[in-house]
């Protein structure tokens, strides 16, 4: 009895470790950062010839999640069209005259993603693009699925 | 003091050195648990990529001089207008390029064929008039019946082989869409 309580197990973590290391990097690496900006509720409209998603230039482009009432979304919280964009037009040409590249005849050098409900009708979109229009935005990415999802 | 020095060094040349790694492992854990909870696979998403100038009213066929005298928009000249009408559910009944009526119902498989090809033989010549589409669209359409008619334009290409990428949009009256 004495004996046996004397005595210690004492396995060998290091391979343990090192697996969760690995499952560790692996999550790092996929980790999608973006993804607060997505409203992965939307279903978007398929559309094979679509190309993957690229962004130019060191400034983000402006996401607006747009659901089948014509609700805007942006960073999970409803948000006033008009209101929003004229504001992150405003903050971006200030950026922009201290970046010492001020805004050009009007148009924003940066661009525009549209995440649009495939359901929501146009009348509510177009809205949205005019309004985006009217601040100067001329660059936009309309956003699909590449293939339907399950 | 010297004997306990003597002791320390045998003791460092004999054994290794044992870390104790359960802690650092519970640490790893708390980790792996944290982005297991956190991850969310991003959708597998692509875009169409627009330069979408300001829209223009409709125009009359033959804008080259106004009634006062003074030469049309000459902007309007370059453009190519497509017309999509739709149903009360939103889905896309008509399409005409100008005023060339190119599909009639559903926006299926052969409609978007059609039409690219009502496209393709205006875009041919050496000499094309037009660098941009407006898209004249009927308020009630769906933005995913919308989404494949852009896409048709999308395709095109200027006897220079670059891309379609002027592409706008204006919401025609649709009697009472709105």
């Amino acid at each position: 009895m004495s004996e046996m309580s004397s005595e210690s197990a004492d396995p060998n973590l290091t391979p343990l470790l090192d697996l969760v290391f690995q499952l560790i990097t692996f999550f790092m690496l996929v980790i999608n950062l973006k993804g607060a900006s997505l409203d992965l509720s939307l279903k978007l409209p398929v559309l094979g010839s679509a190309r993957p998603v690229e962004q130019h230039g060191k400034l983000e482009p402006m996401l607006l999640n747009i659901d089948p009432a014509g609700r805007v979304h942006a960073y999970g919280r409803e948000i006033d069209v008009e209101a929003y964009v004229a504001k992150e037009a405003r903050l971006l040409t200030e950026q922009l005259k201290q970046m010492g590249t001020p805004v050009q005849n009007g148009e924003m050098p940066v661009g525009v993603t549209i995440r649009a409900d495939r359901a929501a009708p146009f009348h509510l979109v177009n809205h949205v693009l005019k309004t985006c229009q009217e601040k100067g935005y001329r660059q936009f990415s309309l956003n699909a699925m590449t293939r339907e999802g399950k | 003091m010297r004997r306990h020095g003597r002791r320390r060094r045998k003791k460092r040349d004999q054994g290794t050195v044992v870390l104790n790694l359960a802690a650092m492992l519970d640490m790893a854990f708390q980790l792996l648990a944290f982005f297991i909870l956190t991850f969310r696979p991003a959708p597998i998403e692509g875009q169409l990529a627009l330069n979408m100038p300001p829209p223009e009213a409709v125009i009359t066929k033959t804008p080259n001089a106004n009634s006062d005298g003074t030469i049309g928009d000459v902007l309007s000249q370059n453009t190519l207008h497509v017309h999509v009408m739709a149903t009360e559910a939103g889905d896309a009944n008509e399409v005409k390029v100008e005023e060339t009526p190119v599909t009639q119902g559903h926006f299926d498989e052969a409609n978007r064929q059609r039409l690219d090809k009502s496209l393709k033989s205006r875009f041919a010549g050496a000499t094309v008039p037009y660098d941009r589409v407006q898209v004249n669209v009927d308020g009630r359409l769906r933005y995913g019946e919308l989404m494949k008619i852009i896409d048709v334009c999308h395709n095109q290409e200027l006897p220079d082989h670059t891309p379609m990428r002027k592409i706008s949009f204006s919401e025609i009256d649709s009697g009472g869409a709105k």
